[in-house]
C-alpha cells in the first residue's frame, strides 16, 4: 500500500520560486505597525480585547497583499517576502536604538530603509510607556527586574517576542470551516448574561471573535479577487487555469470547510499566515498534517483529482511559504534564537487513537518534499513509535543523510504514558504532536509555551551556592546562602547550598513567569488563536484567561552538563582524592584559569573527573539528582490560569534551550567542569563539547538517566554525524538500531543528527557565499549556517563528531 | 592486559559490539594500524600536540625524559616500568597504554550496552592484539559470557598454538580470522611470522565446523596484487566450510600512533586504498562463491 517517492528533483516552478524567496535578503515591513498603531490610537476607549480584534481587522484589510508567478499556494505576511512585520505593541523602543545597526548584526541582519526608519521612529513615540514589555516590568517587584538585569533569569523574550508555542484545532478548522466558526460563537454570545460582570467581558470576546473571524474571511476573498484578476490579465493559458482555481479556492474556504486536498492545505497556511500576524511568538506549529490531511489527500487520490506528483508541489509550494514568514527580535533576544527561525514545526508519523501505526502515504510525501526542499522551514519531527514502520525509519535516515538537520525525533514511548499520567485523556495523548522544536503539545487543547518561559542560568545559581549566596558576576547577594565554599567539609556541605539555592531561583522562575502572564493576559490578548483552540469559545475565555483544555508550561535550564560536571569535578578532585585545595579550585576559577598553576587546574578538571555524556553513573547520577532539587520545587507552583478551567496549570522542566547557550555562557565566569569563562555552556541535554568520548551509545545512556518523565518540556539531545558514517544501508540499518534502543528501551525523549563534516563547516565560516544553502541543526531547530553569528557557527564546529 | 574498550563497534561481526582490545601480539604486521597493541606490557606513548609543558613527568621520571620548551625528549631505548607515569600528565599528552582489568571489571562495561546488542543482533568482540594469546582468563570471560547469552566473535590472526584455539570451540560466535598471505616468505617478511601455523590452524577450526568468517587486510606492495589475493581466495574456498570472505583495504590512520611511540612505520608515507581498487578481488571472490565484503 504505501509506496515511496523516489524522485528527488523539484519542478522547475518550485525551485524558481525556492530561489527567489531564498535569495530575497530580510527586510523590515511596517504595514501592520501603522495600522495597529492607527487602530488603538483611534479606539483608546474601548476594551483592550476588541481594540486588538479591530486592529487585526485594519491591518487584514488594508495590507499589500501579493501572489507571485507561479505559486500555489497564496498568502502573505507582510509586503514582501521575508519582510518581518513589526509588533510595537509587545516593544518598539529598542528599533529605534538599533535600526541603524540591522542591516550589519553579525547574525539574523535585516535591511530596512530610510523611510521606514523614520515611520518607525514616530511609531516608537506614540507607543511610549504603553508596550508590554514596559507593562510586564512595571508588575515586577525590584528584586525580579534586577535578577533579569543580572541575566540570572531570562524573561525579556516573552515581553518582547510574545508568546506562541502551539498548535491550533485544524482537524476542526478542516471540518468545520470558517462560517461554522462564526456559527459556534453566535450560539454562545447569545447565551451571554450581560447583568454580570463577567458577561461583559464575555460579550465583549465574542464581539471581538467575529470581527477577527470576518476579517479572516475578507483577507481570503482579497485574494479570491486579485487571482481572478491576475487571471484575468494572464496570457498564459496554463497560468490563467492556476490562477483561476486559486480564485476559486479562496471562495470557497472564505466560508466552507474545503472540498479537496489544494483547498484544505491551502486553509492551513492561511491560519498559519493569520496567527503570526495576529501575534508575535514564534512556533506556531502545524501539528499532525499527515493525520488531519490525510482523508482530503485520499478522496481525491482515489477519485482521481490528484496526483503524488501535485500533492507534492502543493506541500513544497508550502514549504516555500513558511520560509517566507519572518520575524525581527531585538538583539538581545536574538541571541538566544540563533538563524531567525519561526520554529513552524510540522509532526508525521506516531500512532492513532488506537495505538496503530499512523504512517500514511502522506507521511512519505511530506518526509520526501521536505527532503527534496532543504529549507529551515517547516521544522519536521517524526513521532517515533516501537512499531513504527521500518521502511518509513529507513526513508527517514536518507532524508537525514541529506544533511540539513531533519527529521527530528520524539518519542511516543514516553510522551503518551506521561501525559496520560499527567491527566491528559488517553485520545488527546495520542494525538500529540511536536511544538517548534521538540517539545510537545494536543494541538488544538493546550494553551501556549509549553515550553520557553524563563530561562534559567543553572551555573551562575551553582556559582552562587559556592559563595554564601553571591552572584559575583553582578556583585548582587539575591538569596543569603549557608555558607562558603572554602568553609565547607564535605561535598554534602556544597550539595545542600546547592539546594538551598536551586529552590530560592525555581520560586523566581516562576514569579517573572506570572508577571509575564499576567501582563500578556491584560495587553495583548489574542484572538483569533483562541477561537481555534477548545475550549475558549464555550467557556468565553482568552487562552490566556484559561480557555484552553489542557496547560502545562516549562522554563527552560541551560547549562545542564555543566552542572553535572562541576558537582562531580568538586566531589571527586577536592573532597574525594584531594588532588585539588577548595582555595586553589576557587583562585584558578576566579582567575579564568589563569597562569601555569590555574591551567594545570583546569586540565585536571577537564581530564581527571568524570563527564557526562559517557555512561558514567558518578557524574550522570549526581546531575539527576542536582536537576531533581530544581524539578521537584518547581512542581510546586501553578500558572496564572489555576482554577480558571484548563486541566494541569503546572511547570514541568524543558532543556529545549534552542542556542541560548551561547549568551548564557557569555554571563557565566569560568567554572568548576574546567570551562573557560564566558565561553558557551553545554546545549539542551547534550555532553558538554568534546567531552563524550565514549560514543552514541553511552551519550544516550547518559542522557536517558535524566529524569525524563519530569521534564516534558523536552529532553534536547544533538548529535552530529559526518556523512561517511551512514553511507553505506548496513551503516543506516545500524543507526536505526540505536535508535530503537534508545527510543524503545531507554525511553529518551528526542534526538536530531547533524550531518556534516566539520571541514565543511570551517569553509562554510570562510566563504558564506558559497554555502548560501548549508543548513545545520542549532539545538532543536534547523538554521542557514552563514546566518548565525561567529560564536554560534564556533560552537556548532566544536562540538564532538561521532564516528559510526 | 587490554588497551581499550571500545562500544559502538559497528563493523567488527554483526550489530551494534563493544570490542575489548587486548594488549600483545606475536607478530609484528608492518602495517599495523595499532601499534600500541603489539607489546604484551604498558607502552608509552606521548602526543605533542596535546603538550601544554608542565613538567610533571620530569618530576616523576628524568632518566629517559628529558625536556625543552617544545615538549619532552624520550631516550626511547631506555624506556622502562612506563606504567609509573600513568596519570601524570594532566594534559593527557604523556599517557601509557595498557590497563589491567579483571573479569568483573570487563563485564560491567561490556553489560553498558547489552541493550544496544538484543536490538541489533550484536555482542562482543574480542579483538588486540592476538586476544588468543591471552591466560586462561579469556576462557573465563567467554564462559561468563556464553552464560549470559551475550554473542562473542574472535578477532584472531590464529598465529598461536592450537590449545588456545581450541579452548574457545563451542563457545564462539564467530572467529574473524586474518589470512594475511599464503606464501610463507611473504608472510614472514612482513610479519615476522608463520604461515604454516596459521594455515594448519584455519584448517583444523573449519574442519570443527565454526563459523568462519576470513578477513584479508590489503596492503600495498605486501598482497595487493591479483595473483596474491586469488591465491588467498583459492585457498579460503577449498576449505569448504567458509561461505564468507571480508576485504579490509589499507588505511594510514595508525600512522600518527607510530610517532606516538616512538617508533618507525614502514607505511607513513603511503595513501589510503580506496575501495574501487577492491572491485577485482570481490568480483573474483564472487565468482568462486563466496559473500565478499569491503569492511567489515
Amino acid at each position: 500500500m504505501i509506496k515511496t517517492i523516489k524522485s528527488t528533483e523539484v519542478s522547475e516552478r518550485i525551485s524558481g520560486l525556492r530561489e527567489k524567496v531564498l535569495r530575497t535578503k530580510p527586510s523590515v515591513c511596517t504595514e501592520r505597525a501603522k495600522f495597529y498603531t492607527q487602530a488603538y490610537a483611534e479606539n483608546e476607549d474601548k476594551p483592550i480585547i476588541l481594540k486588538r480584534a479591530i486592529a487585526l481587522e485594519k491591518t487584514l484589510l488594508g495590507m499589500t497583499i501579493f501572489i507571485d508567478e507561479g505559486e500555489l499556494i497564496v498568502g502573505n505576511q507582510s509586503s514582501q517576502h521575508r519582510a518581518a512585520p513589526i509588533f510595537p505593541e509587545y516593544a518598539v523602543d529598542w528599533l529605534p536604538e538599533e535600526m541603524d545597526g540591522l542591516d550589519k548584526r553579525s547574525g539574523d541582519a535585516f535591511f530596512i530603509t530610510d523611510e521606514h526608519k523614520k515611520e518607525l521612529v514616530e511609531i516608537a513615540a506614540w507607543w511610549k510607556g504603553k508596550v508590554l514589555y514596559d507593562k510586564g516590568r512595571a508588575l515586577m517587584s525590584q528584586e525580579l527586574r534586577d535578577l533579569q538585569d543580572s541575566a540570572i533569569i531570562k524573561a525579556t523574550g516573552n515581553l518582547t517576542s510574545g508568546d506562541a508555542h502551539i498548535a491550533v484545532d485544524f482537524y476542526k478548522i478542516l471540518e468545520v470551516g470558517l462560517n461554522g466558526y462564526l456559527d459556534e460563537i453566535s450560539s454562545f454570545h447569545k447565551q451571554v448574561k450581560r447583568y454580570e460582570q463577567d458577561g461583559v467581558r464575555k460579550d465583549h470576546f465574542y464581539t471581538a471573535l467575529t470581527i477577527s473571524i470576518r476579517a479572516f474571511q475578507s483577507f481570503i476573498q482579497r485574494f479570491q479577487e486579485l487571482a481572478l484578476q491576475q487571471a484575468e490579465a494572464s496570457s498564459n493559458q496554463v497560468r490563467k487555469a492556476e490562477l483561476t482555481n486559486i480564485s476559486h479556492n479562496c471562495k470557497a474556504i472564505a466560508e466552507n470547510a474545503p472540498e479537496n486536498f489544494n483547498q484544505a492545505l491551502q486553509l492551513v497556511y492561511f491560519v498559519q499566515l493569520i496567527l503570526q500576524i495576529e501575534s508575535n511568538g514564534h512556533s506556531v506549529s502545524l501539528g499532525r498534517m499527515d493525520q488531519y490531511l490525510y482523508p482530503f489527500y485520499k478522496k481525491d487520490i482515489l477519485k482521481g483529482n490528484l496526483t503524488d506528483e501535485f500533492a507534492s508541489e502543493l506541500l513544497e509550494s508550502t514549504w516555500i511559504k513558511l520560509l517566507s514568514v519572518n520575524k525581527i527580535r531585538p538583539w538581545s533576544h536574538t541571541r538566544f534564537s540563533a538563524g531567525g527561525p519561526l520554529y513552524q514545526n510540522v509532526t508525521i508519523g506516531g500512532q492513532t487513537t488506537e495505538g496503530l501505526d499512523a504512517v500514511n502515504e502522506l507521511s512519505f510525501l511530506i518526509l520526501h518534499s521536505v527532503g527534496k526542499m532543504k529549507l529551515t522551514q517547516p521544522n519536521l519531527s517524526v513521532r517515533f513509535h516501537q512499531n513504527i514502520s521500518e521502511t518509513f525509519m529507513n526513508e527517514c535516515i536518507r532524508v537525514i543523510e541529506k544533511g540539513f538537520g531533519m527529521p527530528a525525533f520524539n518519542n511516543d514511548e514516553i510522551v503518551i504514558p506521561e501525559l496520560i499520567k499527567l491527566g491528559v485523556e488517553k485520545d488527546d495523548a495520542y494525538n500529540y504532536s511536536a511544538i517548534g522544536c521538540i517539545e510537545i503539545a494536543v494541538p488544538g487543547k493546550w494553551g501556549y509555551r509549553c515550553t520557553g518561559m524563563s530561562f534559567l542560568n543553572l551555573m551562575r545559581v551553582m556559582l552562587a551556592s559556592m559563595y554564601d549566596g553571591l552572584d559575583k558576576y553582578s556583585g548582587k547577594t539575591f538569596y543569603k546562602g549557608i555558607g562558603n565554599f572554602v568553609d565547607f567539609n564535605s561535598f554534602n556541605e556544597l550539595y545542600k547550598a546547592w539546594q538551598h539555592q536551586i529552590k530560592f531561583y525555581a520560586q523566581k522562575t516562576v514569579e517573572i513567569d506570572t508577571a509575564v502572564d499576567t501582563a500578556i493576559e491584560e495587553y495583548v490578548p489574542d484572538i483569533l488563536c483562541s477561537a481555534f483552540v477548545d475550549s475558549c469559545i464555550s467557556r468565553g475565555k482568552t487562552i490566556k484567561e484559561g480557555g484552553s483544555k489542557y496547560d502545562f508550561v516549562s522554563g527552560l535550564q541551560v547549562g545542564i552538563a555543566n552542572l553535572g560536571n562541576s558537582l562531580a569535578a568538586i566531589k571527586k578532585l577536592v573532597f574525594e582524592e584531594k588532588k585539588i585545595t577548595k582555595q586553589e579550585l576557587l583562585q584558578a576559577i576566579e582567575s579564568d584559569f589563569e597562569g601555569k598553576d590555574g591551567e594545570k587546574i583546569r586540565y585536571m578538571l577537564l581530564n581527571f573527573a568524570p563527564k557526562y555524556g559517557n555512561d558514567d553513573d558518578y557524574v550522570d547520577l549526581l546531575l539527576r539528582d542536582a536537576y531533581l532539587d530544581f524539578i521537584v520545587e518547581l512542581e510546586k507552583y501553578h500558572t496564572t490560569r489555576y482554577n480558571r478551567g484548563p486541566i494541569g496549570c503546572r511547570y514541568y522542566a524543558g532543556t529545549s534551550s534552542i542556542s541560548a547557550n551561547v549568551p548564557n555562557g557569555s554571563v557565566v565566569p569560568a567554572t568548576p567542569d574546567g570551562r573557560k569563562a564566558y565561553t558557551p555552556v553545554a546545549e539542551g541535554s547534550s555532553p558538554s563539547s568534546g567531552s563524550d568520548i565514549l560514543g552514541p551509545t553511552a551519550v544516550f545512556k547518559s542522557v536517558s538517566k535524566l529524569p525524563t518523565e519530569k521534564i516534558m518540556g523536552g529532553v534536547l539531545l544533538n548529535q552530529k554525524l559526518t556523512p561517511s558514517t551512514i553511507k553505506t544501508d548496513a551503516d543506516k540499518e545500524k543507526l536505526v538500531s540505536i535508535l530503537r534502543t534508545f527510543f524503545t528501551d531507554l525511553k529518551g525523549w528526542h534526538v536530531q543528527y547533524n550531518i556534516v563534516s566539520r571541514d565543511t563547516l570551517l569553509a562554510a565560516k570562510r566563504d558564506p557565499e558559497k554555502y548560501r544553502d548549508l543548513i545545520v541543526r542549532v539545538a532543536g531547530y534547523c538554521a542557514f549556517f552563514t546566518t548565525l553569528s561567529p560564536d554560534t557557527q564556533d560552537d556548532i564546529i566544536a562540538r564532538t563528531e561521532q564516528t559510526l | 592486559m587490554i588497551f581499550n574498550i571500545q562500544r559502538f563497534s559497528t563493523h567488527d561481526g554483526p550489530g551494534i559490539r563493544t570490542v575489548i582490545f587486548y594488549k600483545g601480539c606475536p607478530l609484528r604486521c608492518a602495517w599495523c594500524s595499532n601499534p600500541e597493541s603489539q607489546d604484551f606490557g604498558y607502552s608509552l606513548m606521548y602526543d605533542r600536540k596535546l603538550c601544554r609543558n608542565f613538567g610533571d613527568c620530569l618530576r616523576q621520571e628524568s632518566k629517559y625524559l628529558s625536556g625543552n620548551e617544545n615538549g619532552i625528549l624520550i631516550d626511547w631505548a631506555s624506556v622502562t616500568k612506563p606504567e609509573k607515569l600513568m596519570n601524570v600528565c594532566l594534559s593527557k599528552a604523556l599517557s601509557v597504554s595498557g590497563e589491567e582489568k579483571n573479569m568483573v571489571e570487563i563485564l560491567n562495561e561490556i553489560a553498558k550496552d547489552s541493550l544496544f546488542f538484543q536490538q541489533s543482533g550484536g555482542g562482543v568482540t574480542f579483538s588486540g592484539g592476538e586476544p588468543l594469546s591471552q591466560g586462561p582468563e579469556l576462557e573465563l570471560l567467554l564462559d561468563e559470557l556464553n552464560k549470559q547469552k551475550i554473542d562473542v566473535a574472535i578477532e584472531t590472526s590464529l598465529h598461536v598454538p592450537w590449545q588456545k584455539i581450541e579452548r574457545c570451540l563451542g563457545k564462539t560466535g564467530k572467529f574473524l580470522v586474518d589470512l594475511k598471505h599464503t606464501n610463507s616468505a611473504k608472510f614472514e617478511r612482513f610479519t615476522g611470522g608463520n604461515a604454516g601455523l596459521v594455515m594448519s590452524n584455519i584448517e583444523k577450526l573449519a574442519a570443527c565446523n565454526e563459523n568462519i568468517i576470513i578477513r584479508v587486510p590489503v596492503i600495498p606492495e605486501f598482497n595487493h596484487t591479483f595473483g596474491e589475493m586469488k591465491g588467498i581466495i583459492d585457498y579460503t574456498v577449498a576449505l569448504k566450510t567458509i561461505r564468507e570472505i571480508h576485504f579490509l583495504p589499507f588505511h594510514n590512520l595508525g600512522s600518527a600512533k607510530y610517532e606516538m611511540l616512538g617508533m618507525e612505520y614502514r607505511y607513513s608515507e603511503m595513501k589510503n586504498l580506496d575501495t574501487v581498487e577492491m572491485a577485482e578481488y570481490m568480483a573474483y571472490a564472487e565468482s568462486v562463491g563466496l559473500i565478499a565484503k569491503i569492511g567489515g
